[in-house]
């Protein structure tokens, strides 16, 4: 070996050893556990092939679990970036109070959704009854939690206030970018707003919309904190999102390791595919732009 | 005033009054959950809107000693600290050689780190939950913080890797003939050189675990080393609906941030956006 990759082994040697331990090899197990009947509490456990797999087949409860997060990364996708550009917008088009909104709406994202979903379990639970009944809203007074359609949106609206501005700050980070001297131009040369929107600004920060989306998606296929702090799951399992029901499968009802480990598995299929075809199609888009 | 200008203030009028309703509704959570956390429970079933009779500062004195607030808060400081230090010893030492050795081999190893970086975590989680147990560091906060050094060290190293190319090399040759060796030149010389991006990657990685639940969860049971956020949830379950209490603790488990959040805001806010759109 050359002295040259020798020092770098020595340079990566502690980050290669921690990652290795606590990264690659629980990947590479979680993969062979779900090739196996383990269940946590044997010591022993048996290869059962692709037997897991097919029991996910016909499992409805995951398929349960796999709508409900595919139909809450739709929203949070559209709903999260929609929002925070919006949002970015206008507070960069704003003479004064920039700052300010920019505060608030970072806010969110500074306190942990555990807390942040316990907060708003009290909102949905205490201040929105109190409010249909005060102000005679009849929509707040509908069971926020209780009723699984409401409880969709719960999770939804906490997500949503957890998470729209980080993106907004990103977004207004790549507004600022945009070349003042290019939008002043085009103003002069008698476009309007919505065209220096369309043509200038929107080619430019194309690339800050493929990394908001790739943000939201890979987060939200992953959400968990929103749901076990403010439903838990239910009522019964109708909220439970894919990285509950391995949780639950694996550490909170049945200890079926292997059986669990199979879930995690097309989970992490099920992001890469999508992740991959949205990285690669998206940047291909920008480059036509 | 013509048509055209009303058209264009009463728009403007509108998008102001848009930024402030939602502005209203990003902060009513947090306001409500602060004045309602100084009444009795009896006042919150009355009304929600009222100002309390007389501040219940018991609530927060109550909970200061049920959650062993100060012994939590000391742990999750410890787990924060010790982790981000790791993460960015590690990964600077990585991600700094492996911009500088242009062999198959450095190729090879920068794949193998930020192919990670597409596993969610609960992929490994079953996994790791096992290798925890068996090398028996299940259970210390010390362990958990190998643990986030080990998930957090390839997006660390991919950034100390970015940035380093741009770093230039003259510098470190001048060290070299001025007879600086490898770690010293690295230490005295290349990790100052580091310091902008090292700043980013402090503010992302302490977001990150100081808000992190599923793994100290899945991880820590003993009660004397919960983080903040375990005591939270453990607390959350038996005050069920006592909600003067429970209020209380939460803005207790956000009063740590919140005050980090109004001092160094700015860091925080281009820190986030900085490592967003470099990646």
């Amino acid at each position: 070996m050359s002295s040259k990759n020798r020092s770098l082994l020595l340079y990566c040697f502690p980050a290669l050893l921690l990652y290795g331990t606590f990264v690659l090899y629980p990947a590479v197990g979680g993969f062979w556990y779900s090739l196996t009947n383990w269940n946590g509490l044997n010591p022993t456990y048996d290869y059962v092939g692709f037997a897991n797999y097919r029991e996910l087949l016909t499992d409805h409860v995951f398929h349960r679990a796999l709508r409900f997060t595919l139909r809450y990364v739709l929203y949070m996708v559209i709903l999260q970036n929609a929002l925070a550009l919006i949002l970015a917008i206008i507070i960069e088009n704003l003479r004064r109070g920039k700052g300010l909104f920019r505060t608030i709406f970072f806010f969110p994202n500074m306190i942990s959704m555990i807390v942040g979903g316990f907060i708003w379990l009290f909102i949905f639970t205490r201040a929105f009854p109190f409010f249909a009944n005060a102000f005679g809203i009849a929509i707040l007074g509908q069971s926020w939690i209780g009723n699984p359609q409401y409880a969709f949106y719960s999770i939804l609206i906490l997500s949503l206030w957890g998470s729209v501005g980080y993106l907004m700050v990103i977004y207004i980070a790549a507004l600022q970018n945009v070349p003042r001297a290019l939008v002043e131009n085009a103003r002069i040369d008698g476009a309007n707003d919505w065209q220096i929107n369309w043509h200038i600004v929107r080619p430019l920060i194309a690339h800050a919309v493929t990394i908001g989306i790739f943000i939201s998606l890979f987060s939200s296929f992953k959400v968990f904190d929103q749901v076990y702090a403010l439903t838990g799951g239910g009522p019964g399992r109708s909220t439970q999102v894919v990285s509950l029901n391995i949780f639950t499968e694996a550490f909170a009802m049945r200890s079926r390791y292997g059986y669990a480990s199979a879930k995690a598995v097309i989970l992490f299929l099920i992001i890469m595919v999508i992740t991959c075809v949205q990285l690669l199609v998206m940047k291909r888009k920008e480059v036509e732009l | 005033m013509s048509w055209q200008t009303i058209k264009t203030l009463s728009g403007r009028l509108l998008i102001v009054l848009f930024l402030l309703v939602m502005a209203i509704i990003t902060l009513t959570p947090m306001l409500l959950a602060v004045l309602n956390s100084f009444k009795t429970n009896g006042e919150i079933y009355t009304n929600i809107l009222s100002l309390p009779t007389t501040w219940q500062i018991n609530n927060y004195i109550d909970v200061f000693r049920k959650t062993h607030y100060l012994r939590s808060l000391m742990n999750t400081v410890f787990l924060v600290v010790l982790s981000v230090s790791g993460i960015v010893f590690v990964s600077s030492l990585a991600g700094y050689k492996l911009a500088r050795t242009k062999t198959r081999l450095s190729q090879a190893l920068f794949v193998v780190f930020i192919l990670s970086m597409l596993i969610p975590f609960h992929s490994i989680m079953i996994g790791l939950v096992r290798v925890a147990n068996q090398l028996k560091v299940q259970g210390s906060l010390w362990g958990l913080a190998l643990i986030y050094v080990g998930i957090g060290s390839p997006m660390a190293i991919f950034f100390y890797h970015g940035f380093t190319k741009n770093v230039p090399r003259e510098i470190e040759e001048a060290a070299m003939i001025d007879g600086c060796n490898g770690l010293q030149l690295y230490f005295r010389i290349v990790f100052p050189l580091l310091r902008p991006i090292t700043y980013t990657i402090v503010i992302l990685n302490t977001l990150w675990i100081w808000n992190d639940f599923l793994l100290p969860l899945l991880m820590i049971s003993n009660r004397e080393k919960h983080t903040l956020l375990l005591s939270t949830q453990a607390l959350f379950g038996q005050y069920s609906a006592n909600w003067s209490q429970i209020l209380a603790i939460l803005i207790m488990a956000m009063l740590p941030v919140m005050i980090v959040y109004l001092f160094i805001q700015k860091h925080i806010v281009s820190g986030i956006a900085e490592g967003a759109l470099k990646s």
